[in-house]
Parts: C-alpha cells; structure tokens; sequence
C-alpha cells in the first residue's frame, strides 16, 4: 500500500536541509566528547578511589626527628598486634620527598625540614577498624598522632564524581533534544520546500506514509553521514587530548586510560543519530500531512 | 456516477464560495463548468478531486458520500480520479516519461508494466519524441500533453480539467479539446472548467454555469459533441 519511491528532487545547494549532515555532525562530535569525558572520568574515578579503599594513613608530628622516629615504630608495633590490619608501612624518607616535591619542587626539601613520619595501613576487606577507638589507643603512645581513613575525602571525591557524571549525561540529552528539534525545522522546510510535489503526490492518491518514507530515507543518510564524520572527528580529538594529558603528566595525577570496551558503544551513536533523525522525520511528516485534507 | 445535493463550501469558516449546489453527472457524460472569474469553478472541481471537503451537503461520488469518507479511505478514491491544472503542475526535476508514471508509481506498478503504459500513451498524445525532456524544455502546449497523459494514465473514471486550455494557443486549444473527447468517447466522464465560450460552443457538451458561488443552469446535449469530432479532426 505504501511502497517507497524516491519522487523528491535532489537536494539544491540553497536548501537549508544541505547542512544538516554537517549540524548532525557536529551533534554527534559532541555527544562522542561528552560521553568519552564522562567514561574516562568514571573510569578514573573508581581507579583512584579504589586505591584509597581499605588504607589509613598515620601521622605522627613533631620537630624532635628523633622523638617522633621512635614513636612511630612503637605504634607500628601496636598497629601490626591489632585485628584487622594485614600490613602497616612505615614511608622511607625518600618516599616522603617524592610525596612532597610537586608542591615544593625538586632539591626545596631539607633535612632540617620538620616533615611527619607517615605509616600506610592497609585494612583487611572483610574487617571493620574502630578508628576511634584505635586513635585512643595509639595516643597513648604519643600525642601527636593523627589517623586518616580518607572516608570524608572519598565522599567529597564521590560527590564530584556524580555531578561530573550527571552533567556530562544532562549535555548528552541536550544534545539529542536540540538534534530533535533541528530535524523537526529540517524537515518543515524541506516540506514547505516541496510542497507543490506533496500536493502533487497527495491528490494522486500517494498515501501519508509514501510521502514519509521518502523523507525519512532521505533524513536517515543525513543522520547517518553526519554521524560517521562527528565520530570520526570526536576520536581524533580524544586522542590528542589524551597525549597532551600524557605529556602533562607528572606525578600529581595518575594518567586516566581509556576504557576500550565501554568505548565501543560510541560506535553506535551514529547508528543512533540515523535512527533518530529518521524516526523524528517521520513523525514531522505525519503531523503536517496529517493536517491537509 | 456523481452527484452534489445541497453542497455548500467556504475556505476556513469564512464566507461561502459555493452556495447550494446540486446536480447529478451520469457516467461517460461530459460536461464543461463555466461561469466568470470568482464563480466557485475551481472550488467545485477541488471537491471533486477531493482536495477539499463541503461545510455542508452530500458529494456522492463511485457510490458512497465522499464528503464523509475517513481520510484514509480518500488515496485510494482519489486514484480513480485523473486532474488536469491548468499551471500543468508537473514535477520539474522528473522527465516527461516519469511524470506521466508518477499515478502507476503511486498505485504501487511495476517497472516494465509501467514504461509500456507510459510510452503508449505518450505517443497518443503526440510526444513520442519529448518523453525524455524535463518539463522546462516542453512548450506549453506539450507541458499540457503531458498532463493530460498523467491524468489519464491510470483509466481513471472521472477526468477533471482546470481551465486546460488557459495557457496554450487557440489551435493546440482545439487539439486538446478532441483529446479530451477522445477520452469521452471511451467511456471516461469529463469535466472541463474553462472561460473559453468559443471553445464550448464549437464541442456543444453540456454546461453547469456558475455564477457568484450558485448553479444558475445546466444546459446543451450530448449531440453536439459528436458533431465535434465529425466537424474538426485532430492532424494525427
């Protein structure tokens, strides 16, 4: 009832509907970009936070190098005797520089420089430590210790992560509901372009669907093509930002890695966009034939 | 075949264009609409062609009220229907041959059936040598030719013609004329709207004359028409 023939003329260079393969691309350049910035910072996220889980970090202050020295061997010991605790570490001096030298810059940190003795605990998975309660038996050995489980830190970090997250998704939506409404204009002025060959085609007995499906054909390879080149674009954009980040990178962050496999499902955004455009065509066709007679 | 009972017709609520039209067209008639600029006769022939439904009355049209039909019924009704415009309105980026196929196209026929249908009755209508020429290289009568083989390509029931004759010189006026008593004689009903009174008095078909939106008068007989196609030949 409602085969497909192609009866629109090709697209002139004056048709607003000309651009729309290049819109659509630069749609889907920056969808690719906000959901590759959202994969890489969540994947970045769980690495970092990962790291962080199940560690406590001792401090022991002082200025008497040596006073703080042996104190921190006497909480090692008591560390190593409570249950829960797989492995207490005191950090090398070295360790400590290390640590220090991106805020202080290499060669700035002297002996004389009353740096804390720190003592990394890793935790065992399935135990629970009473902070508290251990910070009260380690004061006794001295006063000046001070213990971190980064748990408050972490929620900040999780906090930051979710807002990024969910912004990236809120620019995904907008990005697909503004491509939405771009298609719908498209669509209008191709139609108001053709409307003597809708007129044409209606009073020959072509039923609405006919006439859609030309232009949904027509809008699908727009979103399609626009899709390819976006995406093509998106990844070459990526990789440079990613070899800049690598250049850039120096200690102070850890260098994010891609997530390949989560990754993939880009390649099917311009899948996506086609089938958006197509489907968004189809119905702007419909409601317009659907108010002649 | 068709008939209009107290048909009334106004464009978005405003005043009446048609006002109280009632006749009846008997199948293989032909008649001509006349009456002056401003009379309604475009606007009868779009109710007819289904392009536009009544404020009031019945249309009965291949048995049924079309004024009534639900819209997804109306392709299929407006397929038995051929329409000649007087602006031709042929597709410009489509050839002669692919405008004439448009109707065959839409009805879903197939590729060789279609080009042997075409070709033919391109061929009837004189334009054996054009059928690959887009409509800005054809004169207006040929444009014209090429309309009327759209509209009949399909062995439609009814053939509407909107001033047809508007837009060509008075001797492929004349041809036109016999093509469309040609198309009269094998049994297809005809309306022609037109202004030319010469015209209608030299093929002598009957006439709904309308005057400000009403049906004054029916009048002429079959008769003369035959006497058309003795009188004056097509040079074939």
């Amino acid at each position: 009832m409602s085969r497909s023939f192609n009866f629109l003329p090709t697209v002139k260079s004056g048709e607003a509907t000309k651009l729309l393969p290049w819109v659509m691309a630069i749609m889907v350049y920056l969808s690719a970009l906000a959901a590759t910035g959202s994969l890489l910072l969540h994947s970045g996220f769980d690495n970092w936070a990962s790291s962080l889980q199940g560690r406590i970090t001792v401090q022991i202050t002082g200025e008497d190098k040596d006073l703080i020295t042996a104190e921190s061997l006497e909480i090692q010991k008591a560390l190593r005797q409570t249950p829960g605790i797989e492995e207490v570490r005191i950090l090398s001096d070295q360790e400590l520089k290390t640590l220090l030298e991106p805020w202080l810059g290499s060669g700035n940190i002297t002996d004389d420089l009353p740096v804390p003795v720190m003592i990394d605990v890793q935790t065992s998975e399935e135990a629970y430590v009473n902070l508290d309660a251990l910070e009260s038996k380690l004061k006794q050995i001295s006063n000046n210790v001070y213990l971190d489980d980064h748990a408050k830190w972490l929620r900040h970090f999780y906090n930051l992560a979710y807002t990024v997250e969910y912004t990236a998704l809120s620019i995904l939506v907008m990005i697909l509901l503004a491509s939405v409404g771009i298609v719908i204009f498209g669509t209008k002025s191709s139609m108001s372009e053709h409307k003597n060959i809708i007129a044409i085609m209606h009073l020959m007995g072509a039923h609405d669907q006919m006439i859609a499906k030309a232009y949904q054909k027509r809008f699908m390879y727009y979103g399609l093509k626009g899709g390819l080149i976006g995406l093509l674009f998106s990844f070459i954009t990526v990789y440079g930002l990613l070899n800049l980040v690598q250049d850039l990178s120096g200690g102070l962050v850890e260098t994010p890695t891609l997530p390949y496999l989560k990754m993939s499902v880009l390649l099917l955004f311009p899948l996506l966009f086609a089938l958006l455009t197509m489907f968004t065509a189809r119905v702007t066709v419909m409601r317009e034939l659907g108010r002649m007679v | 075949m068709v008939e209009f009972r107290n048909v009334s017709m106004s464009y978005d609520k405003g005043h009446e264009v048609l006002n109280d039209i009632s006749f009846k067209l008997e199948p293989g008639s032909m008649h001509f609409l006349t009456g002056p600029s401003g009379a309604g006769k475009t606007s009868l022939l779009k109710l007819m062609y289904l392009a536009q439904r009544p404020s009031r009355g019945e249309i009965m049209m291949f048995g049924r009220d079309v004024a009534k039909a639900m819209r997804d019924d109306l392709p299929k009704l407006r397929r038995r229907i051929g329409v000649v415009f007087q602006d031709f309105r042929l597709l410009d980026h489509m050839t002669a041959v692919d405008n004439v196929a448009l109707p065959l196209r839409i009805a879903g026929g197939s590729g060789a059936q279609i080009n042997e249908h075409v070709e033919e009755l391109l061929r009837w209508v004189g334009l054996e040598d054009k059928m690959l020429s887009l409509p800005s290289t054809l004169s207006g009568g040929e444009k014209q030719r090429v309309a009327i083989a759209r509209a009949v390509i399909r062995r439609p029931d009814i053939l509407l013609a909107d001033e047809p004759t508007g837009n060509v010189d008075p001797e492929m006026a004349e041809r036109l004329m016999y093509l469309f008593v040609e198309l009269n004689k094998l049994g297809t009903t005809i309306v022609i709207a037109t202004h030319d009174n010469a015209l209608v008095k030299k093929v002598g078909a009957p006439r709904l004359h309308l005057v400000g939106g009403r049906l004054l008068h029916i009048e002429g007989s079959k008769k003369d028409i035959s006497d058309f196609n003795a009188g004056k030949g097509l040079d074939q």
